[in-house]
């Protein structure tokens, strides 16, 4: 694996008065998966089009490998992408559809034949190749748009979102799909995404965007334990965040310098309201539940404690403590569980 | 039981309304194979002279033969200057579709007599003098279509999401005119053929424009027909009839081609 494969200096894109992207600086390494996650309006379609070629930076440079591509045209970029919409072509069979850059790069018949039947094949769709896009299932048609990207052998494939149509199990077993040919291909990859679970499950580094910029940078473990900006403990889980005088309050003491901290909602324990005293290195608090909903493996209790209100999460394995609503309860809090944050922008 | 009521009452009103609308034509119809219809309420007797004496008249012909490549050309000219310049806006211009969706409302505003009057002054003498040609027709017909052909051409290209299919087939290698020639164009074309059939049958059926620019110097079916009503009304319903099924023959034709679309799409 060599050093920076893409590299990308001081993207900087205005539409109108707005600033889209503010000298975006990113370096991907040659076979590694990097998901850009943000909420939408972050700039990080519009980072992955610059890169395509279909939207043009108004400063910054890209360079793939040695070369500058930032100023060549989309189809002299070697640059894959897999649309939203998959943009598959409806006049052409899924067969065709594959065929398609092959042809457009002067590939002979017997080339485009023996790629189209292995792509075909890593994509599970050799029943379907003289299929229509209009006859397949969403699914498929992703599939296809993914096998069609990969066809002419890119240096670097964009994916835009490209689960997001799709209803939830078959999203999930594409996902892995798509993160198992990943890996096998070596593929270098630029996923968007705005769904912080399918950034953790696929990516080998997660790059948090906000307002243009990329606030946070670094391993889905490292993000989530250990977010930086109030911002990004939002976006990556449930985090709770608390301002310095509520963290005071909570862990009676006046903490540290920083303005805010993060408290993760499976860190705090909750107890029946007569557990005695607390580990000696925890804190119990009172509190009153007001809420609870069941998600599955996890039962999510909404508490409220010296007028701070806290997201609990607890192992729905019937043996924690349950409380109901409108009970008072005792919270097990772990002072070294509390994760300083820094200022937005700094 | 409340169904079925509902039901009658519908096909009641939809009877009314065929009866209202097929009346005129029927008569017409019948009128054009009467030999003698005074005071009964069907003709008294029958007779195919009218047509015969229709298709008789080299003018008949001549007049519908010029009413088609008239509308023909204008039509394949409007389509050769407004298929690259609808998609030319559409991928790469839209900040021009404000103007554009302004401009094409235009020729709707303004009435055609009017319109002609104006065509003729600009038209008549000065540099470009063609008022009374088949040059200004075309012309006019040009913008009579402006609308059809837009709308059309636009509304294929957004249904075909055309801006995202460039963009796959130009990172895929296809160059802008490779691109637009295997995979717009063939996406496009059910849509495009729709619209140019439309304007075809619009202009076949227009006459206040052709009447006033043209009349005089050029017979269309139009101003023929206008013609020969005042000599024998029989005459003038079997010519009506004439035209009505030659544009009954193509909208069907432009139909079938319209639910092949669907079809297409749906498959």
């Amino acid at each position: 694996m060599s050093a920076s494969y893409l590299e990308l200096r001081g993207i900087r894109k205005m539409f109108g008065d707005s600033t889209v992207l503010n000298d975006v600086d990113l370096t991907i390494n040659e076979g590694e998966l990097v998901t850009l996650l943000g909420p939408s309006g972050c700039g990080k379609s519009t980072l992955l089009r610059c890169i395509a070629g279909l939207t043009e930076p108004d400063g910054g440079s890209i360079m793939l490998g040695p070369t500058n591509i930032g100023e060549l045209p989309p189809r002299r970029r070697e640059v894959g992408m897999v649309f939203q919409s998959y943009a598959l072509f409806p006049n052409l069979t899924v067969y065709e559809n594959i065929e398609y850059g092959l042809k457009m790069r002067g590939a002979d018949k017997k080339e485009r034949q023996s790629r189209c039947e292995e792509l075909l094949a890593l994509v599970d769709l050799e029943n379907k190749k003289d299929a229509y896009p209009q006859q397949l299932s969403g699914g498929q048609q992703q599939r296809v748009a993914l096998a069609r990207s990969l066809a002419v052998q890119p240096k670097v494939l964009l994916l835009d979102e490209p689960l997001s149509a799709l209803d939830a199990k078959i999203r999930k077993s594409l996902r892995t799909e798509i993160r198992d040919i990943q890996r096998r291909l070596k593929m270098t990859t630029i996923f968007v995404t705005h769904d912080q679970e399918e950034a953790l499950t696929v990516s080998d580094r997660i790059c948090i965007m906000n307002n243009g910029n990329i606030v946070q940078n670094g391993s889905p473990e490292e993000l989530y334990a250990k977010p930086r900006t109030e911002f990004v403990a939002r976006f990556m889980g449930s985090y709770n965040v608390l301002s310095r005088e509520e963290a005071g309050r909570l862990f009676g003491v006046a903490g540290g310098s920083a303005a805010s901290y993060a408290l993760r909602p499976e860190s705090v324990r909750l107890l029946p309201a007569s557990a005695g005293e607390a580990r000696r290195d925890r804190r119990v608090a009172d509190g009153t539940i007001e809420s609870i909903s069941v998600l599955g493996n996890i039962v999510r209790y909404s508490v409220v404690s010296s007028g701070v209100k806290l997201t609990v999460d607890a192992l729905n394995d019937g043996q924690s403590h349950r409380g109901e609503e409108g009970a008072t309860v005792a919270l097990e809090l772990d002072p070294s569980q509390l994760l300083a944050l820094e200022k937005e922008g700094a | 039981m409340i169904k079925s009521r509902a039901g009658w009452s519908h096909r009641a009103l939809m009877l009314l309304l065929m009866v209202y609308l097929l009346l005129p034509l029927a008569a017409t119809l019948l009128y054009g194979f009467a030999k003698q219809w005074q005071t009964t309420v069907l003709p008294e007797s029958w007779t195919l002279e009218w047509f015969g004496e229709m298709f008789r008249d080299l003018r008949f012909l001549e007049a519908l033969w010029t009413s088609l490549y008239l509308c023909a050309i204008s039509v394949a000219l409007s389509l050769a200057v407004m298929l690259p310049a609808v998609f030319v806006i559409t991928v790469y211009l839209p900040k021009w579709e404000t103007f554009m969706k302004g401009i094409v409302v235009l020729p709707y505003a303004v009435p055609g007599v009017v319109a002609a009057v104006g065509l003729i002054r600009a038209y008549s003498g000065g540099p470009i003098d063609i008022a009374g040609t088949a040059y200004i027709l075309i012309g006019a017909y040009f913008i009579v279509v402006l609308p059809y052909m837009y709308q059309g051409i636009r509304n294929s290209l957004i249904t075909v999401s055309a801006v995202e299919l460039l963009h796959s087939a130009e990172l895929l290698g296809a160059s802008r005119k490779r691109a637009f020639a295997t995979v717009i164009l063939p996406n496009i074309w059910p849509g495009v053929i729709i619209s140019t059939l439309l304007s075809f049958s619009v202009l076949f059926g227009e006459f206040v424009l052709t009447n006033m620019l043209v009349g005089g110097h050029i017979q269309t079916i139009q101003v023929y027909l206008y013609r020969r009503v005042g000599e024998s009304g029989h005459l003038a319903s079997a010519i009506a009839i004439t035209y009505f099924l030659f544009i009954l023959a193509l909208s069907t034709v432009l139909m079938k081609l319209g639910k092949k679309m669907n079809g297409v799409a749906e498959k």
